[in-house]
């Protein structure tokens, strides 16, 4: 599904790690400033590959951006006390394997609201205890985990990196723009996904 | 449910979790392990700005807020083996140390005092790249100085430091170690015992300085010191002094002054003018500079204490 995003209508296709495809609505997707960097101004051209998280976690994340197309614009996170009972549900119906992909997507994804309302439950969940409290309810890794934690980092920054090069392959595709918006646009697109990039690296 | 692997989540996320934190919690998991501080030490630069003061007579570090809403205690014990708490041990500032965290109280136990002062403002400033606050509550405890002097050596900067001059060799000794380093210091109170013979030497300033008994500081101190704000109180300066001073700022000299403070008990209305003038005519008068770059309104409280704001013409 391809189409240059500027109506709430537009669907987008989405390409999970199991290699399954779903639609998501354009207002949806526009919650991602990762999608925003890549594809709102150039479109899509075939499924757009978020091929790193799976399906159940990508439908997870859109189910809450779909969810919030119609909130007011985001200003900064909320207490916890302050979230609506549709997104307490929306959290307290996962698992915590579930919650850890959701975070990851959604940071990868960088969909400000909901990695702000899932780093708030993180910190309520340290909140009031004292150290030995905090220390059963947090998980310590050891030096092999850590070393496993730096590697799926620079696979995903491969990853990203894959998308980047898809993104700007698309621009370079898309006829209906003129030439030198489009190049200008894949510029762009690549200097941000290339910051994006040394982001994850630096991690 | 079964831990949460915190230190397994993106960079980004951790520190958006470190920032949804309050100090008090910031402090207890920064000692749950050297890892998780490590995390918390990397993200200081986004921290909340905080100030760490410290109240070395009841022997416990205030770490707070600018404004103070969001405050923690951090109590220092000697570590005497009778004691018999539930303590458990962590690692802070590279020393292992025991610790009795309760959800009301955060208190460390240390070999001495000035190890336990130390390793814990260490452990603070890594934490939150902030400033040192002192008070001068501080002076009756033995540690106040070689603290102070290991901060300086340290090159901590100080929200502000309170010196008290009472006839010791210490404290001179102190001085000449730090009257070069006051660049470090944003406020800086002096207060001594009267007819001291002790007269502090600056070789650098801080940016503001307030002086309790200031009889010593002379029109010529004045006129090198290039803080914005100065505070004297009980001064020796007198009306002929302020008329030099005040024509001395017209002409350009303290170009940094924003705000001056006199208070004198021996201020007269005795016909000594100043600027042309009596001295209580000067209330409310303002004067700008010879270049036109700045006003100044004088204003005088009863007849013992002057006070001069500067504002840059707009």
């Amino acid at each position: 599904m391809t189409s240059p995003a500027s109506s709430s209508e537009v669907k987008y296709l989405i390409e999970s790690s199991e290699g399954n495809t779903f639609d998501v609505s354009g207002a949806a997707l526009r919650q991602s400033n990762t999608f925003n960097a890549m594809f709102l101004n150039i479109g899509a051209d075939g499924p757009i590959p978020f091929t790193d998280y799976n399906e159940a976690t990508l439908k997870k994340v859109f189910e809450y951006c779909e969810h919030s197309v119609n909130e007011e614009n985001y200003s900064g996170p909320k207490h916890q006390d302050d979230l609506s009972k549709w997104d307490l549900n929306f959290f307290n119906e996962m698992d915590q394997k579930m919650f850890i992909d959701v975070i990851n997507a959604s940071n990868f994804l960088d969909i400000e609201r909901l990695t702000s309302y899932c780093c708030e439950r993180i910190a309520r969940m340290l909140r009031g205890k004292n150290t030995q409290e905090m220390i059963k309810v947090i998980t310590l890794p050891t030096a092999e985990e850590l070393e496993a934690k730096q590697k799926v980092e620079e696979k995903k920054a491969a990853a990203a990196k894959k998308v980047a090069e898809k993104a700007a392959e698309t621009a370079e595709k898309t006829e209906t723009l003129e030439e030198l918006p489009v190049q200008q646009l894949v510029q762009t697109t690549r200097n941000k996904l290339t910051r994006k990039y040394l982001s994850f690296s630096n991690e | 449910m079964p831990p949460f692997p915190l230190l397994r989540l993106p960079q980004l996320v951790l520190c958006k979790v470190f920032r949804s934190l309050n100090i008090e919690e910031k402090i207890k998991l920064s000692i749950c392990s050297k890892k998780i501080s490590f995390q918390i030490n990397n993200d200081r630069m986004y921290s909340q700005k905080v100030i760490v003061s410290l109240d070395m007579i009841n022997k416990q570090i205030r770490v707070h807020s600018e404004n103070d809403e969001d405050t923690f205690k951090v109590f220092i014990d000697l570590d005497i083996r009778k004691r018999n708490y539930s303590k458990q041990q962590f690692s802070i500032a590279c020393r292992t140390v025991k610790v009795m965290s309760t959800r009301k109280k955060f208190k460390m136990y240390w070999k001495n005092y000035q190890e336990g002062f130390l390793s814990s403002i260490r452990h603070l400033l890594k934490m939150f790249q902030c400033k040192v606050s002192t008070s001068f509550i501080c002076h009756g405890s033995d540690i106040f100085q070689p603290t102070i002097s290991t901060l300086f050596d340290l090159q901590v900067e100080f929200e502000t430091l309170c010196i008290h001059f009472k006839r010791s060799k210490d404290e001179n000794l102190l001085w000449n170690q730090i009257s070069n380093n006051l660049g470090l210091v944003e406020n800086l109170t002096i207060s001594s015992v009267p007819d001291i013979d002790f007269t502090p030497v600056f070789t650098s300033w801080p940016q503001q300085i307030s002086i309790m008994n200031s009889a010593w500081f002379t029109r010529e101190s004045l006129l090198t010191c290039p803080c914005t704000t100065i505070t004297l109180w009980n001064s020796n300066l007198e009306n002929k002094d302020l008329d030099e001073i005040f024509r001395k700022w017209r002409a350009g000299e303290l170009p940094n002054l924003k705000y001056l403070k006199i208070h004198n008990l021996s201020f007269t209305d005795n016909g000594e003018h100043i600027l042309g003038m009596n001295l209580r005519d000067l209330n409310g008068m303002v004067i700008q500079t010879d270049d036109g770059s700045k006003k100044a309104t004088i204003e005088l409280r009863f007849l013992w204490m002057i006070e001069m704001n500067v504002t840059p013409f707009e």
